[in-house]
């Protein structure tokens, strides 16, 4: 994986995507709260680079 | 500081002098049938107005109702007769009407050209709960090939036509928000003329499956619990036992699967909210979806349906259904157990034979 600096905003905010839709996608017939947290704050940060206001 | 009490808001008990007689009742069930409420129907109005009162999003947003109506359209093709009044019951934007006025509803090259339908209709009422949908396409040319009334109803539970009315009712796309199913039906049979024909398409089944199964596990995972985001909807087997229990007699419903794709789940919603066909069941949420919740339902949305692709496939489920007033000279189906020959002996027994049999 690239270093997190070197892409730009949007390809990292798809790769976050996939990563944590992937993660509920492994298991998705046992889905509770909290469930992949840690994958979805790294998305959330992807989201709020990518949209943030300049 | 005093914590704060409700106490002092609500009017002390009013105290009562004198001992009252008690007097008894017995328990009484009000008589009729219960009211089944699931859409709000004020919502539903609110969304059709605000929809259309955006002319141009709302005509792009046109393409499910436009294609729906034109597929619809082909199946009055196959009735040969000249309709003088026909009921175009939930217009929306008079889709209907802009599929007759068009000539050619099923494009075979096989088949000669058709004449526009319009021209076996005597007149075409259009009726809509919402005013602004309505009469949003009335300055458009396929106004002047089919004579048109619009008509704005209070709401489209209680029809004020007189019975017997109709030569044929057509309804596109609207049923999936009627409370009373069944009423509806049985009222649609009761304007209609003896004989006459009800076509109807409605969303239903698997309609927007991938929506609601991402937004569900997307509010799992962030919220614990899950919310109802998309109407429940009718399906294909209790379609025919609704009309029937309506009263109609030779039945044909039948499924049609259109699948969209669209960019991102967002453009999904924003088309929906353009079609007016948001979320309006009573029990709902109130307020928008939290922006979390979209963006996790985005991710999962991509990863279970996209398949590799760029686009998002949403399903909607179509539910085609005819049914014929009873009428005296009306063809019947032939008693149980009259049949002469075997279906399971043409389907399995010697192809050639049962070929031949099936093309005479």
């Amino acid at each position: 994986m690239p270093p997190a600096g070197k892409t730009r905003p949007l390809e990292r905010l798809a790769s976050a995507s996939a990563v944590y839709g992937k993660c509920i996608a492994a298991d998705f017939n046992n889905v509770q709260k909290d469930k992949c947290m840690t994958e979805f704050l790294k998305l959330k940060e992807c989201y709020m680079a990518a949209y943030k206001k300049r | 500081m005093k914590p704060f009490s409700p106490r002092a808001f609500i009017s002390p008990p009013s105290i009562r002098h004198g001992i009252r007689a008690h007097r008894r009742h017995y328990a009484v069930q009000a008589p009729g049938a219960p009211t089944l409420e699931v859409f709000s129907r004020s919502q539903k109005w609110l969304q059709k107005e605000r929809a259309a009162s955006n002319a141009d999003v709302s005509r792009q947003a046109d393409y499910l109702r436009d294609e729906v109506a034109s597929r619809l359209c082909e199946r009055l093709l196959d009735i040969n007769r000249h309709f003088p009044k026909v009921l175009d019951l939930g217009a929306n934007a008079c889709n209907i009407a802009a599929a007759l006025t068009r000539p050619n509803p099923d494009p075979d090259p096989s088949k000669p050209v058709s004449a526009p339908l319009a021209n076996r209709i005597g007149e075409l009422t259009c009726a809509e709960s919402s005013r602004t949908l309505l009469h949003r396409d009335a300055s458009l040319p396929f106004n002047s090939a089919i004579p048109i009334v619009r008509e704005v109803l209070p709401t489209e539970e209680q029809l004020p036509y007189a019975a017997n009315t109709f030569d044929a009712v057509i309804s596109s796309l609207s049923l999936h928000w009627i409370n009373d199913l069944p009423s509806v039906l049985s009222q649609i049979n009761s304007i209609l003329k003896p004989d006459a024909p009800f076509l109807g398409v409605m969303l239903g089944g698997d309609s927007l499956y991938e929506l609601r199964t991402s937004l569900q596990l997307a509010e799992l995972s962030l919220r614990g619990g899950v919310s109802t985001r998309t109407s429940p909807l009718a399906d294909v087997r209790d379609v025919g036992g609704l009309l029937q229990s309506a009263g109609f007699k030779l039945l044909t419903v039948d499924v049609d699967d259109i699948i969209v794709e669209y960019p991102s789940s967002f453009a999904l919603m924003a088309d929906l909210q353009a079609m007016g066909e948001s979320n309006a069941v009573l029990g709902r949420e109130q307020g928008p979806i939290r922006r979390d919740v979209l963006v996790a339902a985005e991710a999962i949305y991509r990863e279970l349906h996209a398949e590799g692709r760029q686009e998002l496939p949403a399903t909607f489920r179509l539910i085609y259904m005819i049914g014929w007033k009873e009428g005296p000279n009306q063809s019947k189906p032939l008693p149980r157990g009259s049949g002469m020959v075997s279906i399971k002996e043409i389907l399995e027994g010697g192809g050639g034979d049962g070929g031949g049999g099936g093309k005479k």
